[in-house]
Order: C-alpha cells, then sequence, then structure tokens
C-alpha cells in the first residue's frame, strides 16, 4: 500500500502495482476459469458455440479442463499471496468495520437519489462487504478444486460423499461467481464509482474525486483541516 | 480352504481351462460378502479362449443375464420426450430394447463375432463388449455433476437420478461405452429443453451385487467360465499366466492408463481390432490412450500453487517490511 496525494499532478495514488498485478492476475484467470468452466458443461457441442471462430475447442473437454487448470494456477498463487503479503503488512482496508452492513445501505439509498452519502474511508463500505464476499467465494472455489483436482490425479476412487461435496461446492460458488462478478461489473457502472475505475487500470483516482467522496482517506493521508486543504485546492476542483 | 482358494482362485484350474483341459465349475472368483464392499479393488478377466458365443441360445448367456437384471433400470419414458434445443438430438431406445448386438441404454453387454485368419486358419472369436471400468476413468472424474463415480472396489456407477444426460463421460471414453435414453431422469423437472437430455446408462459391475456378495451377472452366467471376477492383483497376474500359457495377448492392462478389465486372447488385438468397425454402440479394440494424462503435469502443477503463492507472498511481505523499516531509520536518521 502506497497511498500518496499527488498534489501537483491532481491524483491520489490508490492502488500500488502489486495491488494492480493482484487485481488483474485474479481478474482474469478468474474470467477464463469461468469461461473454461462452462465449457466443462457439455454445452459447447449443444450450443453451437463450437461453430464460433476461434472456438472449435471449446466442445474439447479434455483441453478445456487443461486452459482451466492453466489458469487455476495463476488464481489459487494470486490468491494465496494476497492474503499472506497483505495480512503481514497489517493492511487490513478491505476489512469490513462495524456499521458497514447500515452504511452501505444508506449508500445504495442515495445512488437512488434517497438521502446523501457519508464521507467515505478508503473503500465504501458495500466495497468491504464485498470483498468478504468475493473473498468466501474465491476460499471456497479453490478449496473444492483442489480436492476436485487431487480426485482426478491420484485420488478417481475417492470417497463419494467427499467428491459430491467438492463437485457441489465448486458448482454452486461458480453460480455465486458468476453472479458476483456481475455484481461488481454493476457496481462499478453506476455513474458516482465511475471515477475509481481509473484507479483499476492506472492506480490513481482524481484528487477531487478522493476529497469529495472519499475524505475519511484523504485525511488519513493528510491530517491538516479541510478547509485549508481545500483553499489550497481551489485549481484543481474546478477541474 | 485357504482364503486364496475361497476367493475362488484355483491357479492349477485355471491352467487346465486355458490349456484346454475341461474343468467344470474351477476358475470363477467368488467375491463373498463384504469382499467389494470392503473396498478391496477387483478386476474381471475374460479370456476369450474359452467364450464361444453360446451357440445354440438366441442371447448369449452373459447378454442374457444383464439384461434380466437391469430390465426395470430404466424408469418409464416422458411422452413426449421434451425437444432439447438448440440441438435437437433425442436419443430413444425405449422401442428397441430388443436389441442385444450393441451397447444401448438397455444392453450394457454384446458379443462381437470375429471372423480372423489365424496364420492361414479360419477361426472365430467372441469378444464380449462391455463398459472395461477404467482405473483412472476420465467418465467419472470430469462428469459435472458427480453422477458417474469410481468406487474403491473398482466398479465405475454412473447415479440414474443425479445424471443429467449430457454425454460428456461418452465424449471422453476411448470407447464410447455410455448410451444415452432421453425423457428420464432429473433433468425433466429443471430445465428439460435447455439443459441436460436424460440419463447416461452403462455396466455398473453388477455393483448392488457385488455389495451383497454376488457376482456379476455376466460372470455368474456364462457356462465357459470365460469371465471371471477376483482380487486384481491376482486377476492381473493370472491374465499374465493364461496369456503365457496359451502365447496369447493381453488387452485392458494399459490402455487408457491401465483397467479393472483384462482380455485374455490367443490371437492378437491388432486383428481382433481388424473385424471392429468404430461406430455408435460397438466399441473397437484398438490403442486407447489416456488423453486426460496430458493434463497431469498442469493439474500438479495446481496442487503446488497455493505454495508459489505462499513463498511469494511471505518474501514479497518481508520484503516491503524491510523497505518500510529502510524509510523509518531514514526518517529519523534526517531528524537528527
Amino acid at each position: 500500500m502506497s497511498d500518496k496525494i499527488l498534489n501537483d499532478r491532481g491524483l491520489v495514488i490508490r492502488h500500488d502495482l502489486i495491488e494492480l498485478v493482484e487485481h488483474w492476475a485474479i481478474a482474469l484467470s478468474g474470467l477464463l476459469l469461468l469461461v473454461t468452466g462452462i465449457f466443462e458443461l457439455p454445452m459447447a457441442n449443444r450450443y453451437y458455440i463450437t461453430s464460433l471462430p476461434g472456438l472449435s475447442w471449446s466442445g474439447d473437454f479434455i483441453t478445456s479442463l487443461y486452459i482451466h487448470y492453466i489458469a487455476s494456477v495463476v488464481f489459487i498463487a494470486a490468491a494465496v499471496f494476497h492474503l499472506l503479503y497483505h495480512g503481514i503488512l497489517g493492511e487490513g482496508g478491505m476489512i469490513p468495520r462495524r456499521g458497514d452492513l447500515k452504511s452501505s445501505i444508506e449508500v445504495m439509498k442515495s445512488f437512488f437519489g434517497k438521502g446523501e452519502e457519508p464521507p467515505f474511508h478508503k473503500y465504501l463500505p458495500e466495497q468491504r462487504l464485498a470483498y468478504v464476499g468475493m473473498a468466501f467465494i474465491i476460499a471456497m472455489l479453490i478449496l473444492s478444486g483442489l480436492v476436485k483436482t487431487y480426485k482426478n490425479l491420484y485420488a478417481p476412487d475417492m470417497s463419494l460423499t467427499l467428491v459430491l461435496w467438492a463437485t457441489w461446492t465448486h458448482n454452486i460458488f461458480f453460480m455465486l461467481f458468476i453472479m458476483a462478478f456481475v455484481a461488481h461489473i454493476g457496481a462499478i457502472l453506476l455513474k458516482p464509482n465511475r471515477p475509481m475505475i481509473r484507479g483499476i487500470f492506472t492506480g490513481t483516482v482524481r484528487l477531487d474525486y478522493a476529497r469529495h467522496r472519499h475524505p475519511l482517506w484523504i485525511k488519513e493521508m493528510d491530517p491538516r483541516p479541510v478547509d485549508e486543504i481545500k483553499m489550497k485546492l481551489e485549481p484543481v476542483d474546478k477541474v | 480352504m485357504s482364503a486364496d482358494k475361497k476367493a475362488g482362485l484355483n491357479r492349477r484350474a485355471f491352467l487346465k481351462v486355458s490349456t484346454g483341459v475341461a474343468a467344470a465349475g474351477a476358475g470363477v472368483v467368488l467375491p463373498g460378502k463384504g469382499f467389494a464392499a470392503g473396498g478391496k479393488p477387483l478386476a474381471t478377466l475374460i479370456d476369450l479362449s474359452r467364450c464361444d458365443g453360446c451357440p445354440g441360445k438366441e442371447i448369449p448367456a452373459c447378454v442374457g443375464a444383464c439384461r434380466t437384471i437391469n430390465r426395470d433400470k430404466i424408469p418409464k419414458i416422458h411422452e413426449p420426450i421434451p425437444e432439447p434445443w438448440p440441438r435437437k438430438t433425442i436419443e430413444d431406445w425405449s422401442k428397441k430394447r430388443e436389441v442385444f448386438n450393441r451397447l444401448t441404454p438397455y444392453n450394457f453387454i454384446y458379443v462381437h463375432q470375429a471372423e480372423i485368419d489365424d496364420r492361414g486358419q479360419k477361426r472365430t472369436v467372441f469378444v464380449p463388449r462391455r463398459c472395461m471400468h477404467c482405473d483412472n476413468p476420465a467418465c467419472a472424474t470430469i462428469c459435472p455433476f458427480s453422477a458417474n463415480h469410481k468406487y474403491e472396489n473398482g466398479a465405475v456407477v454412473i447415479d440414474q437420478e443425479l445424471c443429467f444426460g449430457g454425454a460428456k463421460c461418452k465424449t471422453v471414453c476411448p470407447w464410447a461405452i455410455p448410451q444415452r435414453q432421453s425423457g428420464v431422469g432429473i433433468y425433466l423437472h429443471i430445465l428439460p429443453s435447455l439443459a441436460g437430455n436424460g440419463v447416461m446408462y452403462k455396466c455398473d459391475l453388477c455393483n448392488d451385487r457385488l455389495r451383497e456378495g454376488k457376482l456379476p451377472g455376466c460372470v455368474e452366467a456364462c457356462p465357459q467360465q470365460a469371465m471371471l471376477i477376483g482380487n486384481r492383483k491376482e486377476i492381473y497376474a493370472l491374465a499374465e499366466e493364461r496369456a503365457r500359457a496359451m502365447k496369447g495377448f493381453i488387452y485392458g492392462k494399459k490402455e487408457n492408463g491401465g483397467t479393472a478389465t483384462l482380455y485374455v486372447s490367443p490371437v492378437s488385438f491388432s486383428a481382433l481390432n481388424g473385424t471392429m468397425k468404430k461406430q455408435p454402440g460397438t466399441p473397437d479394440m484398438g490403442p486407447a490412450e489416456r488423453r486426460m494424462a496430458k493434463t497431469d503435469k498442469m493439474g500438479k502443477a495446481v496442487l503446488q500453487a497455493p505454495l508459489y503463492g505462499i513463498a511469494v507472498g511471505v518474501a514479497g511481505a518481508f520484503m516491503a517490511l524491510s523497505r518500510r523499516k529502510d524509510r523509518v531509520k531514514g526518517g529519523d536518521d534526517s531528524h537528527e
């Protein structure tokens, strides 16, 4: 975490390079896992996906599984890295705080014009809740996926109870992963959240946006009184 | 009676059989109660030097026994069978139940008749064909719903209550053994036109009978004792022994990475395969590689992936901590 105000450029560093690499490693490998996971269902041939240009392989379950495995290596390694790296460094900005649920409801209401948003820290309360939800989904997918992979390699005659647990956990959390992914994309498309999109590509967000919506985060980085800072930032606010 | 003999392994009798000396009743391996249920891996041996195709019988005994046992397995077919979308493939064998010369959802074993020219001599070899019960069966391991499962005793069994009939198992089976019956199964209660298309059926090695200490129907019914079942190691050893004695060949030991069904034949399997045409319901006996093997290396990398994450995560965090410490120290120094 190297959050920093870049007054001269009117920006705030929101994500460092490691966080960007983590996010995109999990996002892109997750997307590939999602697609190859769908192709592990006997659907590609039935739905003529195999006829689409460049997707003739989609009906080959072994090829899909191979790609699923490749994506899993990246996905699992990145997820475990994320947990340990930020855990050891004590970076818990995305861990939900007391009152997040209530605040999330208020924020959601404000999206539809009811009431005003409360001031935010670096992350929105619903982001913190969504993070824990997504982390749980990912953890269950990884755990069940590892059991399934072990079965494929070493123990095809593994206990049926364990196999059924792993399979159905994987299938159910796969559905939840799709829903969480759609919700994630939906959230960033909401107008008030759009300024955060550049953050996940470039690592920085606009300072005026951060001051307006994330004053508690800005205060953590720059504890000067807000009025004083506002006076200094007058030209930037007009950008 | 020794444990081996109790399990039905009388090697001398087997050798007699394989050298053509009659030994009625010898060589049938009796699992005994708890033998299969205890999870000991089993294997079956199909001795083609003994199978005569049951001359004079309308249906070979193994096929007849299997059909009798599984007669009521498939429930009533939903009429009309929902038309799958967008590919409108419906497989309905309910009005062709009498077919016994190929694999169908109503016929899990058939006997192929091979006319062979064996070193200038015409020879007829009968080859019972059914599921091989592979050691690492892709049909089971990558079934998306785990409706198909390999049990510790080696039997690969489809749970018809859980199968959606997507036929993935058939696609990944080197012999395309499982056969689909549309219009039955769980898919009817979910999205019958959009997902699923029936239930897949195949030989389950009479797993329920094995649990009760009984023999599979085909093994029990064979009047020639051409089929045997027993402890996997012993069946494997016996197959080698018989193949040596008849200067013959084995099929199923390495195919698809190894199976729990060993064919022993006095004529080569390439010659037998030459008489077979791989088409729906009639598998061939050609070389069968285990396609899943191509994914094993990457699968191992998946299992190691948490370690990669741990190694890089811990190393990265301590490097970051060290940099943070240096920065703090630098800051302290500058104050001095």
